[in-house]
C-alpha cells in the first residue's frame, strides 16, 4: 500500500500543478517524468488522460523528450492471439534495458520515456491518437504537434521479434542508442545453488546405477528413439526456425483471414511446413524398417500382406508428396539426360 | 566327401563373389570420378570459385620452390601491409597431396600441368572416398551394405557440390580422410589390432593436415568411447582403438603448424583427454577386478573411489580454470556457433555473413541427399538390430552430424557420408528381406502342382530341405524328391550356414527361445515383396536421375565463368577473367588493389596483384576498414584507401546482366562488419524504414557511399533509364561525377569495374580559383585543411 501511495501523491501534485495557471517549463516536465520513471519498477510510466494533456497536448513544441507509448487494455489480456501480456513484458524489458544502458548519460536518459496507457483510464487519449486496434505501440517524437499524424506507429514486424526489434525501431527513429537488452536469466542465483546441490546429491546414486547397469541409458530403445528424433528434428529444419525465429505459420498477405503454412522460395521455411516435411522424411524410413525387421517375424500372412500394402501406399504417397513440394518450393526442373539420337 | 565338396564349392563361390565385388568397386570408382567431370565438359578445365584459387596458387609455389620454401613462405601479396605467413596458417594436406601427385606424374614422364592435377584431384579422391565408405560399411554390416553405401556415396549431391573437377578445396580430400579414419577406428575396434590402431593415428594425422573439420573426429570418437563405457560395453579392443589414437594422434596433430599447440590447448580437444583419463581408470578397474577376489575388490573400490574422486575434482577444477580464463571459454567462434546455434548471428557477423554458414531448410536436405533422407531412419533402426560397437558408432555419427548439418548448411558435407552409410545399410537390409522372400517362394507357388518337379526353379525350394520351414502350411516341397541343380543347393546351404552362424551368436544369450521359431525362414508375401522391390528400384532410379541432374546443372558452374541460356542461345560471361587479365597486363607489379574480401584470392592468383583483404578472414579489423571505406562517401573513402597505398578499387556489379551475388547485394554486410569496428557507420543510415533499397527512396547516406557510386557510375548511359536488373528497380541517383576516383576499366558485361584513385590535387589550385568562385573555393579549402597528413 505504501508503494502505491507515492505515485498517487505525485499524481495529485501533478493534477494540482495542472490546475494552477502558470504552465510548467520543459525542465519541470522532464524532472516530473524522471520521478515517475524512477517510481515504476520497470521504468515504464503509467499515463492517464490528465498526464497526456500535461506532457503532450499542452506542452510547448518541440518538447525536450520523445515518448514511446504502449497502448494496453487489461480486459484483452486473456485473448491469447493478441499477446498483449508478453508484448507488455517485452516493452518493460526494453525500458529497463534503456535505463540501465544509459545510466551514465543523464542527457540521453531524459530524451526518451517509456509509457503505457490503460484503455479504461484513458479512453479519450486512445481516441486522441486514433487507436482502435491493439497491440499498438506509438512513438511520439519531440516535434510532434498533431499526436495522431506526427507520431510513428510501430509496425507489426517491428515488435514481432520482441524487445530487440523494438529497440531497432526506436534507434532508427530517435537516433538514441538502446544497447543490448538485459533479459533476466532464466534461472536465478538461488535456483542455481539449489540445482547444483541437487545435482551433487544425485551424482553418487547415478554412478552407482551406472555401474550396476540398469539405467535408461542401457536400454537401446531409448537411444533408438533419441536418434530418430534428432534426425527428425534436424531434417525438418527446426534449427533454421530457431535461429531465424520463424513462426509456425503466417497470415496470407493478400487475404489476411487465410493462413499460409507453406512458403514458396527455398531460402526460407515456416515452422509447420518444416515439421510436416520432416515427418514425411521420417515416416518412410520407419515403415521400411518396420517391414524389414518386425513384419517378417509375424506369422500371419494376411496381416503381413495388409500391413505391407498400407506401408507401400503410405511410403509412395510420402515420397511423391515431398518430390512435389520440393518442386513447387524450389522451382528446380529435375530431368533426365537421354542420348540425343533418341529424341 | 560331401563336406569337402561343399567346402570347395563355397570357397569357389566366395572367390566369385569377391571378384564381382572387386569389379563393382572398380565401376563405383569410375562412376564417382566421371560424374564429377560435367564441369570440365560443360565449361572447361578451370579452377572454380574463390578458395580453390588460393590453394592452386599455394600448390604452384610448392611445386616451383619445394617443400621447405613452402613451409616458410611469407606472402606479401595479400593483407597489405600486414602480409600473411602461409606455411603456418594453411592446412597443407590438400596442397601436399596434389603436389605429390604432380611430382609422381612428372617423374613418370607424364607432363601434366599443375592446374590439370589440381582440377582432377577432387574427383580422384571422391573415388577413394567411395572405396573407404565400402570398407567402413563392410566392417559394420557386411559386404552388401558396403557396396550399396559406396555406390550411394559415389554420387551423393552434397559431396559432388564440393568435389566436382576444378573444385580444388580442402573438403575434396578431407571427406576421404574422414571416412578412412572412421573405418580404421572401427576396424581396430573389431579386431583389437595395434597395427590398425597405428594406421588410424596416421589417417587422423592426414585428416588434421587437410581440414579444420578434424575436430569433429576428435570429439566424435571420444563420445563413442564414453558411450561404450557408460553402456557397459568396455573391452580391451576399445582401449586399443582409443588410447593410441589420442596419444599418437595428438602428437602428430601438433606437428601441423596451423594446429600446433592448439592440439592440447583449446577446448575442442579437451573432451578427448577427459575420456582418455576415464578410459584409463576404467581399464584399471577392470584389470584389478580380474586379479582380485570379489571381496577384496569391494575394499579396493571404496579405497580407489575415495582417492579417485579427489584427483578427479582437482583435475576438473584445473580444466575449468583453464577454460574460464579465455573469454570464449577456449572455443573458437565456429564451434561455439554449433553448440549455441544463435551465437554467430549475435556476435560474429563475419561468420554469419557467409552463405554456407546459414542453417538449411528442408529443401536443402532434399537437394543434397535426396531420397537418402527417406532411408536414413530405416538405417538407424537396422543399426540397432543387433547393436554392436561398430553400429553404435554409425548411429552416433549420424545423430551428431545431422544435428550439425541443421545448424550450418556447410556441414551437410559431413552428414552426407553418414547418410550414405545408413541408407546403404537400410537398402541392403530391405533388399535382403525382399529378395529372400521372392527367392524362396517363387517355386512355392508352382510347388502346389505335383508335375513340375523337374524344372530348375522348383529345385531351389527343395533345396530348402529339412531345416527350413516356410510358414505356408500347404507347401509340400519338403518331402518331394527332385533333381537339384548344384548351384541352388549351394545357395541355400550357404545361406543357412551364414544364417545359423548369426543365429548361434544370438542364441548364446537367449537359449530359452523356441528352436522351432529360430529355424523358421523369415519371409514376406511374394507379390508384396515384388512391388516393394520395384518401388525401391524406382526410388534408386530417381536418386540417380537427381544426382546426375545436380552434378550437371546445379553444382558444376565454376562461378568464374558464367553462362545463361536465353531464347537466342547461350551467353557466356567471362568478365572476371577479363578484369583480372586487364589488371595483370595494365598495372604495375606492386600496385595494390582493394576489393571486398570475396575477390581477394582470385586477384592474387589470377592478376598477381597485392590485395588488402582476402577470403582468409583472419583479421576482422582489416576487413572492417575496407567495409568502412566502401560505405563512406568518396572523400573519406579515398583517404582510407590512400592510407593503405591502394591504387585500384575493384567492384563487382551485376545490375546490367542480372548477376545477383554482386557487391551491392553484399553491401549490407560491409556496413555491418565496418560498423562493428568503426561505430560511425550505422546500419540504419543505409536503410529506409528498415528496407534496403537503391531506388529514389534510398537514404542520402546510401546514395552517396562509395559502393553505390562505383557500381552505378555511368550506368544510366547503358539504357537511358538506369534500370537495375538484379534489384528490379530504377536506380535512385543517375547522373553524378566522381571526384576522387576515375574509371579505368569496365568489362564487357559491366560485371567488374575497376577504378583508379585520382592523384591528390595540387593544393595551390584552390587558391587560384578562389577569386573566381567563392563556393568552390570554400569546399576545396576545406578539403585541403582536413586532408593534411597523407603526404607528410
Amino acid at each position: 500500500m505504501a508503494i502505491s501511495n507515492a505515485p498517487l501523491s505525485l499524481l495529485l501534485t501533478l493534477v494540482f500543478s495542472l490546475l494552477s495557471p502558470s504552465s510548467p517549463t520543459s525542465s519541470d516536465l522532464v524532472a516530473d517524468l524522471l520521478t515517475l520513471e524512477s517510481q515504476s519498477p520497470s521504468g515504464v510510466i503509467r499515463l492517464s488522460d490528465p498526464l497526456i494533456s500535461r506532457f503532450l497536448t499542452s506542452a510547448a513544441v518541440p518538447r525536450p523528450f520523445s515518448l514511446l507509448i504502449f497502448f494496453d487494455a487489461a480486459q484483452l489480456h486473456d485473448k491469447s492471439e493478441l499477446q498483449l501480456k508478453s508484448l507488455r513484458s517485452e516493452f518493460a524489458l526494453l525500458a529497463s534495458s534503456f535505463i540501465a544502458n544509459n545510466a551514465h548519460d543523464p542527457s540521453s536518459l531524459s530524451k526518451l520515456f517509456f509509457c503505457d496507457l490503460e484503455f479504461r483510464d484513458a479512453q479519450s487519449s486512445f481516441s486522441l491518437f486514433g487507436v482502435n486496434a491493439l497491440p499498438h505501440i506509438r512513438l511520439v517524437p519531440a516535434t510532434a504537434r498533431n499526436l495522431k499524424d506526427d507520431s510513428h506507429q510501430m509496425d507489426a514486424g517491428d515488435f514481432s521479434r520482441l524487445a530487440e526489434s523494438m529497440a531497432k525501431f526506436v534507434e532508427s527513429k530517435t537516433k538514441l542508442t538502446i544497447g543490448p537488452i538485459h533479459r533476466p536469466p532464466i534461472v536465478s542465483k538461488t535456483q542455481w545453488t539449489v540445482l547444483i546441490a541437487a545435482f551433487l546429491i544425485c551424482v553418487p546414486f547415478v554412478v552407482k546405477k551406472l555401474i550396476s547397469g540398469d539405467t535408461l541409458l542401457h536400454d537401446p530403445k531409448v537411444w533408438l528413439a533419441g536418434s530418430v528424433f534428432v534426425y527428425f528434428f534436424s531434417v525438418s529444419g527446426a534449427m533454421h526456425n530457431i535461429i531465424r525465429n520463424m513462426p509456425m505459420f503466417m497470415a496470407d498477405r493478400n487475404d489476411p483471414s487465410k493462413l499460409v503454412f507453406f512458403y514458396q522460395g527455398s531460402g526460407m521455411q515456416l515452422g509447420a511446413e518444416g515439421f510436416a516435411v520432416g515427418f514425411l522424411y521420417t515416416i518412410v524410413g520407419l515403415l521400411l524398417a518396420f517391414v524389414t525387421h518386425v513384419l517378417v517375424r509375424v506369422r500371419n500372412v494376411t496381416v503381413q500382406r495388409l500391413v505391407m500394402i498400407v506401408a507401400l501406399l503410405v511410403s509412395f504417397w510420402a515420397v511423391k508428396k515431398v518430390v512435389f513440394l520440393d518442386n513447387w518450393k524450389t522451382g528446380y526442373g529435375i530431368h533426365m539426360y537421354w542420348p540425343s539420337s533418341w529424341q | 566327401m560331401a563336406a569337402s565338396e561343399d567346402a570347395k564349392a563355397s570357397s569357389l563361390r566366395y572367390a566369385f563373389g569377391n571378384v564381382i565385388a572387386f569389379f563393382i568397386l572398380l565401376l563405383i570408382g569410375i562412376l564417382a570420378f566421371s560424374i564429377r567431370l560435367f564441369s570440365v565438359i560443360k565449361y572447361e578445365s578451370v579452377i572454380h570459385e574463390f578458395d580453390p584459387y588460393f590453394n592452386y596458387r599455394v600448390t604452384q609455389y610448392l611445386t616451383k620452390n619445394g617443400i621447405y620454401d613452402f613451409w616458410n613462405w611469407f606472402d606479401d601479396r595479400t593483407w597489405y601491409p600486414l602480409g600473411r605467413v602461409i606455411g603456418g596458417t594453411v592446412y597443407p594436406g590438400l596442397t601436399l597431396t596434389a603436389g605429390t601427385l604432380w611430382w609422381i606424374l612428372n617423374s613418370l614422364n607424364i607432363p601434366l600441368s599443375v592446374e590439370t592435377v589440381c582440377v582432377f584431384t577432387a574427383p580422384i579422391f571422391s573415388a577413394n572416398a567411395a572405396w573407404a565408405t565400402y570398407l567402413l560399411t563392410k566392417e559394420v554390416k557386411g559386404t552388401g551394405a558396403g557396396l550399396t553405401a559406396a555406390v550411394l556415396l559415389a554420387m551423393v549431391p552434397s559431396y559432388i557440390s564440393r568435389s566436382v573437377a576444378g573444385s580444388y578445396d580442402n573438403e575434396a580430400v578431407a571427406i576421404f580422410a574422414l571416412i578412412f579414419t572412421f573405418y580404421l577406428y572401427i576396424k581396430t575396434l573389431n579386431t583389437g589390432s595395434l597395427f590398425y590402431a597405428t594406421l588410424n593415428a596416421i589417417a587422423y594425422f592426414y585428416m588434421v593436415c587437410s581440414w579444420g573439420g578434424y575436430t569433429f573426429i576428435i570429439n566424435l570418437i571420444p563420445m563413442h568411447v564414453l558411450l561404450c563405457i557408460v553402456t557397459g560395453r568396455y573391452s580391451s579392443r576399445l582401449y586399443i582403438a582409443y588410447a593410441p589414437l589420442v596419444v599418437l594422434g595428438t602428437l602428430l596433430a601438433a606437428l601441423v603448424p596451423v594446429v600446433g599447440f592448439n592440439a592440447v590447448m583449446t577446448s575442442e580437444h579437451f573432451a578427448s583427454f577427459l575420456v582418455f583419463i576415464i578410459i584409463n581408470v576404467v581399464a584399471l578397474v577392470y584389470y584389478i577386478k580380474g586379479i582380485l577376489s570379489p571381496k577384496m575388490f569391494k575394499v579396493a573400490v571404496t579405497l580407489v573411489i575415495s582417492v579417485g574422486l579427489v584427483v578427479c575434482v582437482a583435475v576438473i577444477a584445473v580444466l575449468i580454470a583453464l577454460v574460464a580464463s579465455s573469454p570464449t571459454m577456449g572455443w573458437s567462434g565456429r564451434s561455439l556457433s554449433l553448440l549455441d546455434p544463435t551465437y554467430a548471428s549475435k556476435y560474429i557477423p563475419i561468420i554469419a555473413s557467409v552463405s554456407e554458414h546459414q542453417p538449411p531448410t528442408w529443401p536443402s536436405y532434399f537437394m543434397d541427399i535426396n531420397v537418402l533422407a527417406f532411408l536414413v531412419p530405416a538405417g538407424i533402426i537396422a543399426c540397432f538390430s543387433p547393436l554392436s560397437d561398430a553400429s553404435s558408432f554409425v548411429v552416433l555419427y549420424i545423430a551428431t552430424s545431422v544435428y550439425f548439418s541443421g545448424v550450418m548448411v556447410r556441414l551437410m558435407l559431413v552428414f552426407a557420408p553418414a547418410a550414405c552409410i545408413t541408407s546403404g545399410i537400410a537398402l541392403s537390409a530391405a533388399f535382403d528381406v525382399f529378395t529372400r522372400s521372392i527367392k524362396f517362394q517363387l517355386p512355392g507357388l508352382s510347388g502346389n502342382s505335383p508335375i513340375d518337379a523337374g524344372d530348375t526353379s522348383s529345385g531351389s525350394v527343395v533345396a530348402q530341405n529339412e531345416t527350413v520351414k516356410t510358414e505356408k502350411k500347404e507347401d509340400p516341397g519338403k518331402e518331394r524328391p527332385s533333381r537339384k541343380t548344384e548351384k541352388n543347393e549351394d545357395l541355400s546351404k550357404e545361406r543357412h550356414s551364414r544364417k545359423n552362424k548369426k543365429k548361434e551368436k544370438e542364441n548364446v544369450e537367449k537359449i530359452s527361445v523356441k528352436p522351432q521359431e529360430e529355424k523358421r525362414l523369415l519371409v514376406l508375401p511374394l507379390e508384396a515383396s515384388v512391388i516393394a522391390i520395384f518401388l525401391l528400384v524406382l526410388l534408386g532410379a530417381f536418386y540417380v536421375v537427381h544426382c546426375v541432374w545436380a552434378a550437371a546443372e546445379a553444382y558444376s558452374a565454376p562461378s568464374i565463368v558464367l553462362t545463361s541460356h536465353s531464347h537466342d542461345g547461350l551467353h557466356v560471361f567471362d568478365d572476371f577473367r577479363e578484369a583480372y587479365a586487364w589488371l595483370r597486363h595494365n598495372t604495375e607489379v606492386d600496385d595494390k588493389v582493394a576489393s571486398w574480401w570475396d575477390y581477394g584470392y582470385q586477384t592474387t592468383a589470377m592478376a598477381n596483384r597485392t590485395v588488402i583483404v582476402d577470403n582468409n578472414t583472419w583479421n576482422n579489423t582489416h576487413i572492417a576498414t575496407v567495409g568502412t571505406a566502401m560505405s563512406s562517401p568518396e572523400k573519406p573513402a579515398w583517404e582510407i584507401f590512400n592510407s593503405l597505398d591502394v591504387k585500384y578499387v575493384l567492384v563487382v556489379f551485376g545490375g546490367l546482366v542480372g548477376y545477383p551475388s554482386d557487391d551491392i547485394n553484399k553491401f549490407l554486410w560491409m556496413v555491418r562488419i565496418g560498423g562493428g569496428v568503426f561505430p560511425h557507420i550505422k546500419e540504419p543510415d543505409y536503410l529506409r524504414d528498415g528496407q534496403y533499397r537503391i531506388d529514389s527512396e534510398a537514404t542520402p547516406t546510401m546514395l552517396n557511399c562509395l559502393m553505390y557510386k562505383l557500381s552505378y557510375y555511368r550506368f544510366v548511359e547503358t539504357d537511358g533509364k538506369g534500370f537495375d536488373r538484379v534489384r528490379q528497380t530504377e536506380i535512385g541517383k543517375k547522373y553524378f561525377k566522381l571526384t576522387h576516383f576515375e574509371e579505368v576499366f569496365t568489362t564487357h558485361h559491366w560485371m567488374v569495374r575497376i577504378y583508379k584513385l585520382k592523384p591528390p590535387k595540387n593544393r595551390l589550385r584552390g587558391k587560384t580559383k578562389k577569386s573566381k568562385a567563392k563556393a568552390t573555393a570554400t569546399t576545396s579549402s576545406k578539403r585541403s585543411v582536413s586532408r593534411k597528413n597523407p603526404w607528410h
